[in-house]
């Protein structure tokens, strides 16, 4: 079997006595749309910040493309082709919608290629986005909406070879989801990325990915087809576990 | 283009005050030198803390890290060498206190700089107490007052040229970005550490030079003569008076700065600071962006209308 692009072993994350990731294993490879799914403080984004360099984890290795980056700083897991959004927009208020675009080409992605050179200018990404109006914008001017898919454009900007999102369709209309889920995709089958991507919404996500791994407290409880993974009673649990505990306790 | 334009511009306004020193009397030239001496200190703080929102309170302490090499060089060294080796001293001590302090944002950043300053302070007066057997140095042969001024004006055009070259380069985007969003900054591949040690070393260069260069103005140098934290204040408060995040805002608030506090002290000896005070308490009060926020006010206000007409 071919090496996974993106390696996280036996990854926890403890915060005290508070254990947020709990030896979370996950192997993501080239061209796979992975989504990560659990109740809120699973851990999602806890995770998310050791995959991306943000947060180092407790125990456990990050690896990326066979090498391992745990415990190096941001950029160089950027640099290593691992870029990520946040889950409130994080952009550069000040400067242009085109300047954050750019922001990524000059730094991470500045001597990576793209396997397809689609994305080489601020500007393709832009209009790739639906947002070649806002070029010369301020991006703190933008709508809430648009300053999540500049985030994208922000994230694509760094010639990603593994591509984190983090809950890109919350607070989106079911028709914008969609749009972005398909945006997602179309960009994944254009670049051979890697994408994981986290909601906190199971139905968003279940319909647009073709692999998906649950959280619940830390731990990962299951990983696979979205079909299969639905099923799962130790996933009910998780998802009605208060109600469920609620009703033993009446019981 | 941008950057070929602001080089021009700077070259040229350059050569004219060059001219100076056979235009005005001796008074009006120390008034000038005073203005181009914080216009320098002014914009090369700007540079790194302007973009990157770190309030560094080291200017004092790299002003008077060089004004102490050109004192112990006095005799040995030729004037040009120890404004060169000044700004060096200063910018390596920058880098070395960067590396070691840069990952504290906000007060911690300004106290621990303000802390290193009296910390290089007290060493040098210790040092020169206990092993020179001195308080301070005389400065027995003083270059001429045109040679000091024309230097000051080349090391003060030097860092606006920098600032401008700094500002369309890579580093300055990742200046901006870490002010903006420094862990946003790094994800996107920014190694922030580095560009911070460098730009705050740059920044300094260009204090310690100044200070190197000014300190022959003095015959008689003494730590608290050169340490004197009133320049790191003034010219941390000129240059957000002026606006930090651009580079014609401090130079502009120097000039207005220089000239206001010498109207001040000649019409009102005893209630200048004062004066001064209630000026920055109106000026930070109303108009938090600086004096170049007011052209951009009017700019926008201008293209809006401009705007309007035409619809």
């Amino acid at each position: 079997m071919r090496e996974a692009l993106l390696s996280a072993r036996n990854v926890s994350v403890r915060f005290g006595g508070l254990v947020a990731v709990d030896g979370v294993h996950l192997d993501v490879h080239a061209g796979e749309l992975v989504g990560i799914i659990g109740p809120n403080g699973a851990g999602k984004t806890t995770f998310f910040h050791t995959l991306s360099g943000v947060l180092v984890p407790t125990a456990g290795r990050v690896v990326v493309a066979g090498e391992d980056l745990t415990g190096l700083p941001p950029h160089a897991y950027a640099s290593h082709g691992v870029a990520r959004t946040f889950q409130t927009p994080r952009v550069f208020k000040e400067m242009s919608a085109e300047d954050n675009v750019r922001f990524g080409l000059e730094f991470a992605g500045r001597t990576r290629q793209h396997p397809h050179d689609a994305f080489d200018e601020a500007g393709t990404i832009l209009e790739f986005l639906g947002l070649a109006d806002a070029a010369a914008l301020p991006a703190g001017g933008l709508t809430p909406a648009r300053q999540r898919l500049l985030e994208i454009g922000m994230a694509l900007g760094a010639r990603p070879r593994v591509l984190l999102l983090d809950e890109v369709a919350a607070g989106l209309s079911h028709a914008e989801v969609d749009a972005t889920a398909q945006l997602i995709r179309r960009v994944r089958d254009q670049l051979g990325l890697a994408v994981i991507w986290i909601e906190h919404a199971v139905r968003v996500l279940m319909n647009y990915v073709e692999r998906v791994a649950v959280l619940h407290q830390g731990a990962k409880i299951a990983d696979g087809d979205p079909r299969q993974v639905a099923k799962d009673p130790a996933v009910i649990e998780a998802y009605l576990g208060e109600e469920g505990g609620a009703e033993r306790k009446a019981a | 283009m941008r950057l070929r334009n602001a080089m021009l511009a700077v070259l040229t306004v350059g050569i004219a005050l060059a001219a100076l020193p056979w235009l005005l009397s001796d008074f009006l030239l120390a008034l000038a030198l005073s203005c181009i001496m914080y216009a320098g200190l002014a914009v090369s703080w700007a540079l790194f803390c302007g973009a990157t929102n770190y309030l560094s309170l080291a200017t004092a302490a790299f002003f008077g890290l060089g004004a102490y090499v050109t004192a112990w060089g006095a005799g040995a060294l030729p004037y040009g060498l120890s404004v060169l080796a000044g700004g060096m001293l200063a910018a390596a001590f920058a880098a070395l206190i960067g590396a070691a302090v840069l990952h504290l944002r906000g007060a911690y950043f300004a106290v621990i700089t303000f802390g290193l300053g009296e910390l290089v302070r007290h060493a040098i007066t210790y040092y020169e107490k206990a092993y020179e057997g001195t308080v301070g140095r005389i400065i027995a042969e003083a270059p001429e007052t045109t040679t000091v001024y024309w230097t000051v004006l080349l090391v003060s055009a030097g860092a606006v040229a920098t600032a401008f070259a700094v500002r369309e380069s890579r580093l300055g985007l990742a200046l901006r970005g870490i002010g903006s969003d420094e862990e946003r900054a790094q994800t996107l591949g920014v190694n922030a550490r580095r560009s911070k040690v460098l730009a705050f070393a740059l920044s300094a260069f260009f204090a310690g030079a100044l200070g190197a260069a000014m300190a022959v103005r003095w015959t008689y140098i003494d730590p608290p003569t050169v340490f004197n934290p009133f320049i790191g204040f003034q010219t941390v408060l000129i240059a957000m008076v002026g606006g930090a995040h651009t580079i014609i805002g401090p130079i502009a608030s120097a000039v207005v700065f220089s000239l206001l506090t010498e109207f001040l002290r000649l019409q009102f000896p005893y209630l200048f600071l004062t004066l001064l005070g209630l000026l920055l308490i109106l000026l930070v009060l109303y108009l938090p962006g600086g004096l170049a926020s007011l052209i951009e006010r009017w700019r926008i206000g201008d293209r809006w209308r401009w705007r309007r007409g035409n619809a």
